[in-house]
């Protein structure tokens, strides 16, 4: 991660972090993101990131990557051992921009 | 004059926990080893409260209004908060708190000019406290806790001079504020090196991480602040390595003492090195670097 990039000001870190602390939001957004996501003042670019879970723009965009890591939970599962694995997975071949050098999951 | 009785610090990455059965069996031997000496050595030394410092990982504040430490003041601490239980997969815990401390603490600091934060109501807690505590079974130990959130990963975060100067700030409120013949214990949580979120995720750092451990070990404090810089820990892995600043207030307080690591894992799968380190309180050499 290069701080330099870093902007607190995104919206996307009051998603994420709303996301944690209230289940039925969570539940909201599992049935019906685009809901959710209207709720918050995201930036076009924002939003089109977070729809095709490009992590890399969101990085680029200033994102902290610790929430960048929360998100991706939310999105793809965040069971210990699958759904936390499969989204680091998708998290990282994004950032990458490749699938190489990620292990098999145990 | 309260005193230390006990210190210690252990990494809480939540895989220790959710993969602890598919790891292999060196991993598994190393984690146990490590977590279980640390347990027998609190238990040895009868501590009345253990303070504990560890990231907040973003878990309690917002990113746009975040405190660099942030006392946990309530009477009982519960968790993990629900979100975190499936993904460190461990089960639920609660231990006391021990509010007249958290408030000397948070008193303490702040006529010593520096700056913390102090919260009554009950905070949320993940991996932070969740896995030292599952792994030790402190809640079976009916020790109050007093834990310490510390901002390892929003920059700028406090870096190593800073979190040495809580530590020296630490003994001296141990020393002259807390309760006479008040036994204290003290636990840093967090590290060693990774990179949650990041491009390198999957990266451990052996060679960063063994030389951490190492010099922690031997005490030399001079050389802990100088080598082991907030950016060193950054290259090692940035936004997660950075939470080994929570061992520093632990070592501070106990001056230079020599310590025992149990062995290292840089299992992939863990995200995260293993390695903990158990201070000789009787080795002191100096308080303070």
């Amino acid at each position: 991660m290069a701080w330099e990039k870093f902007d607190p000001t995104l919206a996307v870190h009051d998603l994420v972090q709303d996301l944690k602390w209230d289940a039925r939001l969570r539940q909201l957004f599992a049935q019906n993101e685009a809901a959710v996501l209207e709720r918050y003042k995201l930036r076009p670019e924002e939003r089109k990131a977070i729809e095709a879970r490009d992590f890399r723009a969101l990085y680029d965009m200033g994102m902290h990557p610790y929430l960048g890591g929360q998100l991706s939970r939310f999105i793809w599962g965040n069971d210990a051992g699958k759904g936390a694995i499969e989204a680091t997975n998708k998290l990282v071949e994004s950032l990458q921009g490749h699938d190489r050098d990620i292990p098999k999951a145990p | 004059m309260a005193e230390i009785v006990c210190a210690a610090a252990v990494p809480h990455a939540p895989a220790l926990v959710g993969l602890y059965d598919r790891a292999p069996q060196d991993a598994r031997e190393i984690i146990t080893r490590s977590y279980r000496a640390v347990q027998q050595q609190i238990k040895q030394a009868r501590p009345d409260v253990l303070i504990v410092f560890a990231n907040d990982h973003l878990t309690n504040s917002r990113i746009r209004a975040y405190p660099d430490f942030l006392i946990a003041g309530a009477a009982e601490h519960r968790g993990p908060h629900e979100w975190f239980k499936p993904w460190i997969g461990c089960r639920d815990w609660q231990v006391p708190g021990e509010p007249l401390v958290a408030k000397a603490l948070f008193r303490g600091m702040t006529r010593r000019k520096i700056r913390m934060n102090h919260a009554d109501a009950p905070l949320h807690f993940d991996d932070n406290l969740s896995v030292p505590t599952v792994m030790m079974q402190l809640d079976e130990m009916a020790l109050p806790v007093v834990p310490v959130l510390q901002n390892c990963t929003v920059p700028p975060y406090p870096d190593g001079p800073h979190c040495y100067a809580v530590g020296r700030a630490l003994a001296e409120i141990i020393r002259d504020d807390l309760p006479p013949a008040l036994r204290v214990g003290l636990l840093g949580s967090g590290g060693l090196s990774h990179e949650p979120g990041g491009a390198r995720y999957y990266k451990i750092d052996e060679e960063f991480d063994r030389a951490f451990l190492d010099l922690c070990c031997q005490g030399d404090h001079g050389r802990l602040l100088k080598e082991m810089t907030a950016e060193r820990m950054e290259i090692a892995g940035s936004g997660g390595t950075p939470e080994l600043l929570a061992w520093f207030p632990v070592m501070a307080a106990i001056g230079e003492c020599r310590g025992e690591s149990f062995g290292y894992s840089g299992w992939v799968n863990f995200r995260c090195g293993f390695g903990a380190v158990l201070w000789d309180l009787r080795t002191q050499r100096k308080k303070a670097a």
